[in-house]
């Protein structure tokens, strides 16, 4: 009945929306923006040029990620390889104590050996999936309850010190938000320079999957925070208040 | 809608400049906020911070100009992207169209994120009466829902209220024990709200802007909360104000970069949340239904005066606020509606009511800073300005001047129009002022429209001799001698 209703008036309104900007007709085309006129081809281009200087300055990029996620409040640890990557969120784990960890299933996660480091540590292990639970609110539930979360990411923005989280099957949306404390794995070769880099790639990404693009994405990029009560900046609200950022490579 | 007071802007302003707490509040508060701005954009220097917001004021007004084509694409791509977009003429349509989702779904409860357009739409009320419970989820909105205030300031809502004034409001609301302990009072927000977040049916959040291309609303946020409105329950709704159009996916990046700087201070908030659409069948969790309402409210005022359009460019940083002088004494509640300081002294009066807004225009001394620090580059005074003539100069739905104050001004047009006129007014008021002047000072002028003006100032008597009498005297001395 809504969905009724909004049809109707959907016209109408638009048509106001119109007169009131001056125009008494729907403009035949596009209206001439450039941002939104490069086609596929052309958008390939400019990200096959942003890889290739991204990968030039590859190093320089990395430092800037590790300095800004470090102001930013992450916990930065750069290690070498899998088998240390493991180990470092091990020790994590234990270091504030935890009891169950939920973890995404991302690429990432079947090189780096996360259950066995965390079981070392006598700390469970979960996969947070919804296959795994009779109904979303358990899933919920172990998400509330968990003391830790780890999951892969899809890229990492040096400029602003953002993982770029994107959920799918085997990367549920609370296993970065719900616990306390939370560990991103991010590899050299997903981060890239800057915020114009990513949606350039984004733009990509969707004219490539029209209608099966992603519809939910979210940048973290520090610790949950506010500044609500007389201006003093606290961590770990709804979200994490304690984040790692395990970049390996 | 919510209650518009801003026919009592004088008289909440003088209160609000007499509370020595508030007023300590307020000075503490608002320099944090302007030292952290110019710390976050110093990176890039003047020029190239100007550049940007050149850029971006540019890109607003493209979308402004063709707003029914980008509206037209929004709804064609969230479509696609399986969600719905609603479009609401008024506040009315926009909350009956939440209440029939909300019906048709017998949702108890929502959990919302910080919201202002829903503050416009006066959501809160409008479901509490359909008998399902609102829970703001944004710590500051939280706490001035329990106190069941408005907010105060456009980011940061309670800013008015201590720590002390929280711990209260807990103790009363939540049964926990008194505590000064900020850290503590967040976790205590935090336990409450999460047995919210994991019952709630509905998830309503607002959107700081809204991509054509992708159909994707962009919420800027730090405390999760965001998240929790748009993972947990089994629906989102989204309200946004026409405005908040940016044409391309690509055109974020900029507006990232300008919003955290001008609003908090900083290079970036914790979390930035995209959402174009339902969960997908296969993800893990999320909502299963997406709705955007687009809500007019009297935008389409704005945007019929080529001058009042530029006000829609606004992207709610709260810039202008914190560097207002005026805003800096007056704060938040004064202004009477949703949005407060510069910003709100231009779009209130043409979203509600000229004539009971007629004091808003005023509450600014034109100083200009509003304008300097606006990342889109909105000229606030000369709006301001224009609010001003139209009500001196406007029809009947927008002149609020007195014809007594209408009479006196025109007599004081014609009277300093010419000098002998002068002469003679002055003449005939050093004559008057005996019967008022003690010592030099006038304190009190006995007459329509000034007495109010010498209630709480001093008013210099005219000198037994003008200037010109005395430079005509002194001439005159000297060319004798």
């Amino acid at each position: 009945m809504v969905e009724k209703e909004t049809k109707t008036d959907k016209s109408d309104f638009l048509q106001l929306v119109r007169e009131a900007i001056g125009r008494k007709t729907p403009l035949l085309y596009a209206p001439d923006y450039p941002p939104l006129k490069s086609n596929y081809t052309r958008q390939q281009e400019k990200v096959r040029t942003i890889t290739a200087k991204n990968l030039a300055r590859k190093s320089k990029i990395l430092d800037q990620l590790i300095e800004n996620a470090s102001f930013a409040g992450w916990n930065v640890h750069r290690v070498s390889d899998h088998e240390s990557a493991a180990e470092k969120i091990g020790e994590i784990a234990a270091s504030v104590k935890a009891k169950l960890a939920v973890r995404t299933t991302e690429t990432i996660l079947k090189s780096v050996n996360v259950d066995g480091a965390l079981r070392s540590k006598k700390v469970t292990p979960v996969v947070l999936a919804s296959g795994r639970y009779r109904s979303k609110s358990d899933l919920k539930e172990v998400a509330f309850k968990a003391d830790l979360g780890i999951s892969g990411v899809s890229f990492a923005i040096a400029e602003t010190a953002s993982c770029v989280l994107i959920p799918r099957k085997g990367v549920a949306r609370l296993t970065s938000l719900a616990p306390p404390v939370f560990v991103a794995i991010v590899q050299a070769d997903q981060v890239l320079e800057n915020l114009d880099d990513y949606f350039a790639m984004v733009r990509l990404q969707f004219q490539k999957t029209r209608g099966r693009y992603p519809n939910y994405t979210n940048f973290v990029s520090g610790p949950s925070r506010t500044a609500d009560i007389e201006q003093t900046l606290t961590i770990g609200v709804h979200g994490p208040g304690i984040v790692h950022m395990v970049l390996v490579g | 809608m919510a209650e518009v007071k801003t026919a009592k802007f004088k008289k909440a302003s003088s209160q609000a400049v007499s509370d020595p707490k508030l007023q300590n509040t307020l000075e503490h508060v608002m320099g944090h906020f302007i030292e952290a701005r110019a710390g976050a954009i110093e990176e890039f220097g003047d020029e190239s911070w100007d550049q940007m917001r050149e850029r971006a004021s540019s890109i607003k007004k493209h979308a402004l100009e063709n707003l029914d084509y980008y509206l037209d694409l929004i709804d064609r791509t969230i479509q696609k992207n399986g969600g719905h977009v609603h479009f609401a003429k008024d506040t009315q349509e926009a909350n009956r169209i939440v209440l029939d989702i909300a019906k048709k779904a017998e949702a108890k409860r929502v959990i919302k994120s910080k919201s202002m357009v829903s503050e416009e739409m006066g959501l809160n009320k409008a479901l509490e009466k359909a008998g399902i419970e609102p829970v703001e989820t944004d710590l500051g909105e939280y706490i001035i829902q329990l106190a069941d205030e408005p907010p105060f300031h456009i980011i940061a809502p309670a800013m008015h209220k201590t720590k002390q004034e929280v711990s209260e409001l807990f103790q009363d609301w939540l049964r926990t024990a008194p505590t000064q302990d900020i850290k503590q009072l967040c976790i205590i927000a935090r336990d409450a709200l999460r047995e919210k977040f994991s019952t709630a049916d509905i998830g309503v959040s607002g959107a700081n802007f809204v991509v054509a291309e992708t159909g994707t609303v962009v919420l800027v946020t730090n405390e999760g909360n965001g998240r929790m409105t748009t993972s947990t329950p089994k629906i989102h709704i989204a309200v946004s104000g026409i405005e908040k159009v940016l044409p391309a996916i690509e055109d974020v990046g900029l507006f990232l970069r300008l919003l955290p700087r001008s609003a908090t201070g900083q290079r970036i908030t914790s979390y930035n949340t995209f959402v174009s659409g339902p969960k997908f069948s296969t993800d893990e969790d999320g909502p299963e239904e997406f709705h955007l309402i687009m809500v007019d409210n009297g935008r389409l005022n704005l945007m019929r005066d080529p001058e009042f359009r530029e006000a829609l460019k606004c992207i709610r940083c709260g810039a202008c606020l914190n560097t207002c002088p005026i805003y800096r004494k007056v704060g938040g509640h004064s202004y009477g509606w949703v949005y407060p300081g510069p910003i709100g002294a231009v779009i209130t009066p043409v979203l509600t009511n000229i004539k009971q807004s007629k004091d808003l225009p005023y509450a600014s001394t034109l100083c200009g800073a509003c304008r300097d620090v606006c990342p889109v580059k909105i000229d606030i005074p000369k709006l301001l300005l224009k609010l001003r003539h139209m009500a001196v100069e406007g029809d009947s739905s927008q002149r609020s001047v007195s014809w007594i104050e209408r009479l006196m001004i025109g007599q004081w047009r014609k009277t300093v129009s010419t000098r002998s006129s002068i002469e003679r007014a002055t003449n005939l008021a050093r004559f008057l002022q005996v019967v008022v002047t003690k010592k030099g000072i006038i304190r009190n002028l006995p007459l329509p429209l000034i007495s109010g003006w010498t209630k709480s100032r001093d008013f210099p008597a005219l000198a037994p001799k003008s200037f010109a009498q005395l430079w005509q005297e002194k001439f005159s001395e000297e060319t004798d001698g």
